[in-house]
C-alpha cells in the first residue's frame, strides 16, 4: 500500500477530478458573465453618448449658424468656435472638436491630434454622415462620434473617457475571478469531502474482509443506513454466509470422515494384531503381506489421527491441558522414546531445572514429528538442546541432511507440503506431509513460533527451532529436587 | 477359570474383532451390545475388568460406569472418541479407572488390564506397613483405610494411590511417577488420571475436600501426603 502513489489512490482522483471541473466550469461561467457584462455596459454607455452627442451637435450647429450669418467669416475666423466647443463639455466633461471646411481643425482639449490618427472614423463621417469607434487617448479608452454638419460644412467630434466604466468592469472582473477561484476550491472541497464519504462504506468493506479473511464468519457488513449499498450489504453478507458455511460444511465433512474412520480402523486394529500373533504358523508369502498390511495400517491410522487433530484445530476445538514439567527429564523421555542412540542433548548448566508450562502430549508430538521429519529428510537428528533467550526458551532439532532451500522455509509448515528439492528422499513411506504442519499448530496453540535455517555451527543440515514463551513459575520447584 | 473381561460395545464387527483379540492374549470375554445388557450381564456375574464404550445407544458409557461403581470396585476402562475432550473427565468423574482412545491397539489394552489387575491382586505386602496419619489408619494388606476408625470405601487406583502417597508422608510426587507406579504409564501418561483421582480420593478421606488436610497440591507440580 504504502508504495503506491497518494495521487493513485481513488479519493485523490476524485478531488482532483471535481477541483478541474469546478475550475473549469467557474471560470467558463465567470468569463462569460463578464463579457456580457461588459458587451451590455458598453453599448448603454455608448448608446447613451451617442445621444448626447446628436443634441449637442444640433445645438453646436443652430449657434454656429447664427454666429456665422452675423458677421462671422467663411472661415470662421471671427467667430470663437472653441468657446462654443467648450460650453458643450461643461456638463459631462466629453471633449469636443469641429473641423470645419475639410481643412480647419478647432478643439478647446486639442483633441484633433488623436482624431488624426484615426482617419476611418473621419472618412466614416464623410461616407454615413455620422461614424462612431473606441479610441485611445492617452491610454484610456474613450468613444469617439463623429457627425457630418452639411449645412454649415463641418464635422463635429465629441469624445467622452470610458475610464468609469473600465474601471467598473475591472472591479467586476476581480470579483469574478475571485468567486470562481473559490467556487473550484468549494469543489475540491467537495469532491474531497464526498469521495471520503463515498469511500467510507469501502473502509467498512475492507475491515469486514480482513476479519473475514482471519476466519471470523460471524462478521456482518452493516450498509442499511445507504440505500445505494444496502444492497451491496446484503450480498456480501451473503457470500460470507455462504462461505462461512460453506466451510463449516467441509470442516465437518473432515471431522465427520476422520470419525466414521475409527469403526472400521478398530476392526482392523484389533484383526490385525491376531493375524500378527498367529503369523508364524502361516505360509511365507501371508506373512509377507500381514507385515505390510500392519505396517500401512499404522500409517493409516496415524494420518486419520492427525486429520482429526487438524479438524479440531480448524473448529477452534482444541484445549491445551497445561501443567508444569521440568524441559531436561522431558527431552530424556522423548529421546528415550525416539530410539536414535546417536542423538545428543546439549544445554547450557545453569538451565538444566528449567520448568516450562506446555500441553506435555502436543509437545512431545512437536518434538516426536521434528525428530521424524529428520530421519525422513535429513538422514536422521543429530543433536536436541535448548537454550533461554529472555522470556522465551528456544528448543533446537538439527540433522545433517541437506537442509531447508530458503524458498521452501515457511511452505514447510504449511499441510502436505513436502520438500520437494529433496530428490530420492521421498521413499515409499515417507508419510504424508502433516507432520510439520501440525508441529506449525501446535507451536502457535502455546503462543510460541517455530522456525528453520541451516545449522549455525556451518556443517550443512537443517536447524528447526521452536521458540515457547516461558511462564512465571521457570525455576524448579525445591521439592521436586529429592 | 481365567480372568474375565466384559466388553461394552455397539459395533458388532468391532466387539467381534477385540473379542478375537482379546481371546488372543488369553482373556475370557463376555460381550454385549447395549448398556442395558451390560448391566445385566455385569449383575448376573460380575466381570474383573469393565471395558466401556462411551457412545452407546439408550443409556450411555457414563450412566453403565456409574451404575456399576455404586455396587463395585471393578476396574473401569472407557474407550473415548477423543483424548482432549471433556468425555475423558467425564469418564473419569463416573468412576473409571482408565481410559483409551479408539482405535487402540489390544495389546495396549492387555497392558493397561493388566496393569489394573497387578493393582488388586498382587500388592506386594511389606512395602507399606500399617500406618496412620493424623485420622486416617491404612492398613495395606487388608486393602482398608479407616479414618477415625470408620472404614472408608475407596476404589482399588483409589487405594493404590493412597499407598503410594503414604509410603513417604511429605513427599512431592510429580504427576509422572505417580502415573507410572499407579497406572503403569510412562512418561507421557495423561496428568489427568492423577489429578482427577486426587480429587475422586479427597471427597472420601477428607472433611472438607474443597481445602484438603491429607492430600495436598504442591504448587501445580505434584501432590504429596501431609502427615
Amino acid at each position: 500500500m504504502s508504495r503506491q502513489r497518494w495521487w493513485r489512490g481513488l479519493r485523490a482522483r476524485v478531488t482532483v477530478a471535481y477541483a478541474v471541473g469546478s475550475l473549469l466550469l467557474s471560470f467558463t461561467v465567470a468569463g462569460a458573465t463578464f463579457a456580457l457584462a461588459r458587451a451590455q455596459l458598453l453599448e448603454a454607455a455608448e448608446s447613451q453618448h451617442r445621444e448626447q452627442a446628436y443634441t449637442n451637435a444640433k445645438s453646436l450647429r443652430a449657434n454656429l449658424q447664427t454666429a456665422l450669418e452675423e458677421g462671422g467669416s467663411a472661415d470662421g475666423s471671427q467667430v470663437d468656435i472653441n468657446a462654443f466647443l467648450a460650453n458643450l463639455s461643461r456638463f459631462n466633461g466629453s471633449q469636443q472638436a469641429l473641423l470645419l471646411n475639410e481643412s480647419t481643425w478647432y478643439s478647446p482639449f486639442t483633441i484633433q491630434d488623436q482624431l488624426q490618427g484615426y482617419p476611418q472614423l473621419i472618412d466614416g463621417t464623410r461616407r454615413w454622415s455620422v461614424a462612431d469607434m473606441r479610441i485611445d487617448v492617452a491610454g484610456t479608452v474613450s468613444y469617439a462620434v463623429g457627425i457630418r454638419l452639411d449645412s454649415i460644412n463641418a464635422t463635429y467630434f465629441e469624445v467622452r473617457s470610458l475610464a468609469d466604466l473600465e474601471s467598473t468592469l475591472s472591479s467586476l472582473r476581480a470579483i469574478l475571478i475571485g468567486v470562481a477561484t473559490l467556487a473550484s476550491g468549494a469543489g475540491a472541497a467537495f469532491g474531497y469531502y464526498s469521495a471520503r464519504r463515498a469511500l467510507t462504506p469501502l473502509s467498512r468493506i475492507s475491515t469486514a474482509a480482513s476479519a473475514i479473511a482471519d476466519g471470523d464468519f460471524t462478521m456482518k457488513l452493516d450498509l442499511e443506513d445507504d440505500r445505494d449499498l444496502a444492497l451491496l450489504g446484503s450480498a456480501f453478507n451473503n457470500m460470507v454466509d455462504a462461505v462461512g458455511h460453506r466451510i463449516e460444511r467441509e470442516r465437518q465433512f473432515t471431522s465427520d470422515v476422520s470419525h466414521e474412520l475409527r469403526s472400521p480402523l478398530m476392526t482392523l486394529t484389533a484383526s490385525v494384531e491376531v493375524l500378527e500373533r498367529r503369523k508364524d504358523s502361516l505360509p511365507d508369502v501371508a506373512q509377507q503381506a500381514i507385515e505390510l498390511l500392519s505396517h500401512d495400517l499404522d500409517r493409516f491410522q496415524r494420518l486419520v489421527q492427525d486429520l482429526l487433530e487438524i479438524s479440531r484445530m480448524e473448529a477452534g476445538a482444541v484445549q491445551l491441558q497445561i501443567s508444569q514439567f521440568l524441559l531436561i527429564e522431558f527431552l530424556e523421555n522423548v529421546m528415550t522414546q525416539s530410539r536414535n542412540p546417536g542423538l545428543l542433548m546439549n544445554f547450557s548448566p545453569g538451565d538444566s531445572d528449567l520448568v516450562v508450562s506446555a500441553d506435555k502430549r502436543r509437545l512431545a508430538q512437536v518434538m516426536t514429528n521434528l525428530i521424524e521429519n529428520a530421519e525422513k529428510y535429513g538422514g536422521g537428528a543429530t543433536g536436541i538442546s535448548y537454550e533461554v533467550v529472555d522470556d522465551d526458551v528456544q528448543i533446537v532439532v538439527e540433522d545433517n541432511g541437506p537442509g531447508v532451500p530458503a524458498e521452501e522455509r515457511d511452505r514447510i509448515f504449511e499441510r502436505f507440503a513436502r520438500m520437494g528439492g529433496v530428490a530420492g528422499n521421498r521413499a515409499a513411506d515417507a508419510g504424508f506431509g502433516l507432520g510439520l504442519s501440525l508441529v506449525g499448530e501446535h507451536v502457535r496453540l502455546h503462543g510460541g513460533q517455530v522456525w528453520v535455517t541451516d545449522r549455525i555451527d556451518g556443517q550443512h543440515g537443517a536447524r528447526f527451532v521452536v521458540q515457547l514463551p516461558l511462564g512465571p513459575d521457570r525455576a524448579l520447584h525445591e521439592e521436586m529436587a529429592s | 477359570m481365567g480372568t474375565k473381561i466384559l466388553t461394552v460395545e455397539d459395533d458388532e464387527r468391532i466387539r467381534q474383532a477385540v473379542t478375537l483379540a482379546l481371546e488372543e492374549e488369553g482373556w475370557d470375554v463376555v460381550e454385549a451390545a447395549t448398556g442395558e445388557r451390560a448391566l445385566e450381564t455385569f449383575i448376573a456375574s460380575p466381570a474383573d475388568v469393565v471395558l466401556i464404550d462411551i457412545m452407546l445407544p439408550g443409556i450411555d458409557g457414563f450412566e453403565v460406569c456409574r451404575s456399576i461403581r455404586r455396587t463395585s470396585d471393578v476396574p473401569i476402562i472407557m474407550v473415548t472418541a477423543r483424548s482432549d475432550t471433556h468425555d475423558v473427565v467425564a469418564g473419569l468423574e463416573a468412576g473409571a479407572d482408565d481410559y483409551l482412545t479408539k482405535p487402540f491397539a489390544p495389546k495396549e489394552l492387555s497392558a493397561r488390564i493388566r496393569a489394573m489387575l497387578r493393582r488388586v491382586r498382587a500388592h506386594e505386602p511389606g512395602t507399606l506397613e500399617r500406618t496412620k496419619i493424623g485420622e486416617l489408619e491404612i492398613s495395606p494388606d487388608e486393602g482398608m483405610v479407616l479414618r477415625n476408625g470408620e472404614e472408608l470405601h475407596l476404589t482399588k487406583t483409589e487405594f493404590k494411590l493412597l499407598v503410594e502417597l503414604a509410603s513417604q508422608p511429605g513427599k512431592v510426587f510429580s504427576r509422572e511417577v505417580l502415573l507410572e507406579r499407579v497406572w503403569g504409564y510412562d512418561y507421557f501418561g495423561d496428568g489427568r488420571l492423577v489429578d482427577v483421582h486426587i480429587r475422586r480420593l479427597r471427597t472420601k478421606v477428607e472433611a472438607d475436600p474443597a481445602s484438603p488436610r491429607y492430600v495436598v497440591t504442591s504448587r501445580g507440580l505434584g501432590y504429596k501426603l501431609q502427615p
